[in-house]
């Protein structure tokens, strides 16, 4: 009985857990330069909420040289990243993960 | 004769003046407007380069805390202003302004006594798509050009007081012109009907009626009249030549009686126009006026009634406790020229002759002893003139 609640405890996290944490940050922890530096750079460059959600969906989908944010020593040294494999729903559900998870708006003080 | 301003000339130096006030008045406060636009427009360039050197202060700021947003995150402050920012969206990031709604498409603007300046960064620092910085307004200026403004004005507007007297002047010289030359014609004129009107009259007093033929008798009942109508316009004349200079002499007069003597006194002229006469006495009543100037008031009521009155109309007079009213049931007199009846020279009926003095004159006696004049009239059914005290 108790082997089956561990069981059914522990099923549940995994299955709970986001689609940005397993597809994303998972590997982004790895690296040298912290996630939350990508985000500070599409907000640098894009200003608001849902034209850098968009930008970043549209980069995830279809990595390419001009359309990163990074600078061109950071692409040298990492190189641009494969396209995603995620869904739309899974793509729009990360990136809203991530955004929730950095963003600057409403954390000034 | 005196050179004093008439009724009409009053009136029209009224208008004068009203209008001259009204346009002085206009300029004053459009040139006041346009100088405290100036020195509001000269107020907020200089501000703007002061704002101008806080938005880029406040720029530099949200740099630095963009590129170590993983240290702090403390909003850039400063006591010489307040700022705001917002991003792309126009959502608002983080304020300390004091005055939460920004427009945020004007670039520098005063609302009330704050004022902002918004600046559009080339890069997103924070997300900042718009910049505003806000900054309290003493409004110094704004006293010191009240100040200015009281000084200018104040100069302006005895200027335009000075040129509006000569204006006035200027204005007003040919109608004096004008009026005094009819008054020097009336006082000739006057002057030398006396003699030819005293020996007319005296002539037909001193004629033998009864040795002249019935035809004749006609002949001179017409002199007569004309006669007396000339008399009459003669008595006016002298009247106005000499109506400051006549000492009254009041005494108590039974009007029922005296009306009476008046309507006898008009009859044949009435008759000559197929005109009835009638009388209404309401109520006796008795007034203390100098004779000689209540007859020349009703006279002139009657005469005008009679004068401007259709062939086989009717004139009819009506005293009452406190009022005698004089009707008619003649041309009428039209609205717009009501006001003016009264004025010296004013005639509105060309076809018949005279001065135009008979009803000044009315005016003039009512106003030494008091009275009100009212005056009613409809064209083509008639006028009624009511003198109450």
């Amino acid at each position: 009985m108790v082997k089956k609640a561990v069981l059914l405890f522990i099923t549940t996290i995994v299955l709970h857990a986001s689609v940005f944490e397993k597809n994303c940050n998972s590997c982004h922890k790895s690296f040298p330069v912290e996630i939350d530096k990508f985000l500070y750079r599409y907000i640098l460059k894009h200003s608001s909420e849902r034209d850098v959600k968009t930008a970043l969906i549209e980069y995830l989908k279809n990595p390419t040289k001009e359309k990163t944010v990074m600078p061109e020593p950071f692409i040298k040294r990492f190189g641009i990243k494969k396209p995603t494999t995620l869904s739309e729903n899974e793509l729009k559900e990360a990136v809203d993960d991530y955004w929730l998870m950095y963003k600057i708006i409403g954390t000034l003080y | 004769m005196g050179t004093n301003l008439s009724h009409s000339e009053k009136r029209t130096l009224k208008r004068f003046v009203a209008l001259y006030a009204l346009l002085s008045f206009s300029i004053l406060i459009l040139i006041s407007q346009l100088y405290l636009d100036f020195e509001k427009d000269l107020m907020l360039r200089k501000k703007q380069v002061l704002l101008e050197g806080y938005a880029k202060e406040l720029i530099e700021n949200l740099k630095n805390l963009h590129i170590n947003l993983d240290k702090s995150r403390k909003y850039p402050r400063n006591d010489k202003y307040r700022s705001a920012i917002y991003d792309k969206e126009r959502v608002l990031i983080f304020s300390t302004l004091k005055e939460s709604s920004v427009q945020l498409d004007e670039k520098f603007y005063k609302s009330g006594k704050i004022i902002h300046f918004i600046k559009q960064p080339n890069a997103y620092f924070l997300g900042s798509y718009y910049v505003v910085v806000e900054i309290d307004d003493n409004e110094l200026w704004l006293s010191s050009s009240y100040k200015n403004l009281l000084l200018y004005a104040g100069v302006l507007f005895i200027l335009f007081l000075i040129v509006g007297y000569f204006l006035s002047r200027l204005f007003l010289k040919p109608m004096r012109e004008a009026i005094e030359l009819l008054e020097r014609f009336i006082q000739d004129t006057t002057h030398e009907l006396n003699t030819p009107i005293s020996t007319i009259n005296m002539n037909i007093e001193m004629l033998d009626l009864n040795s002249v033929g019935e035809k004749n008798r006609k002949k001179i009942d017409r002199i007569t009249l004309a006669s007396k109508t000339l008399s009459h316009l003669y008595d006016d004349l002298s009247f106005l030549l000499l109506n400051h200079k006549v000492i009254s002499n009041d005494e108590t007069i039974d009007l029922k009686t005296f009306l009476q003597e008046r309507l006898e006194y008009f009859e044949q002229s009435a008759a000559l126009k197929n005109i009835s006469l009638h009388i209404e006495i309401k109520k006796s009543a008795t007034i203390v006026m100098d004779r000689k100037k209540l007859q020349k008031l009703i006279d002139n009521l009657l005469s005008n009634a009679i004068k401007y009155n259709r062939s086989e109309g009717s004139v009819t007079l009506i005293l009452d406790e406190n009022s005698i009213i004089v009707q008619d049931s003649g041309l009428g007199i039209k609205k717009k020229n009501l006001e003016a009846v009264f004025d010296r020279f004013e005639r509105f009926e060309s076809a018949q002759g005279g001065f135009g003095i008979g009803l000044h004159i009315v005016y003039v006696i009512a106003k030494e002893y008091g009275l009100k004049i009212g005056i009613e009239s409809e064209e083509n059914i008639g006028t009624k003139v009511g003198i109450t005290w």
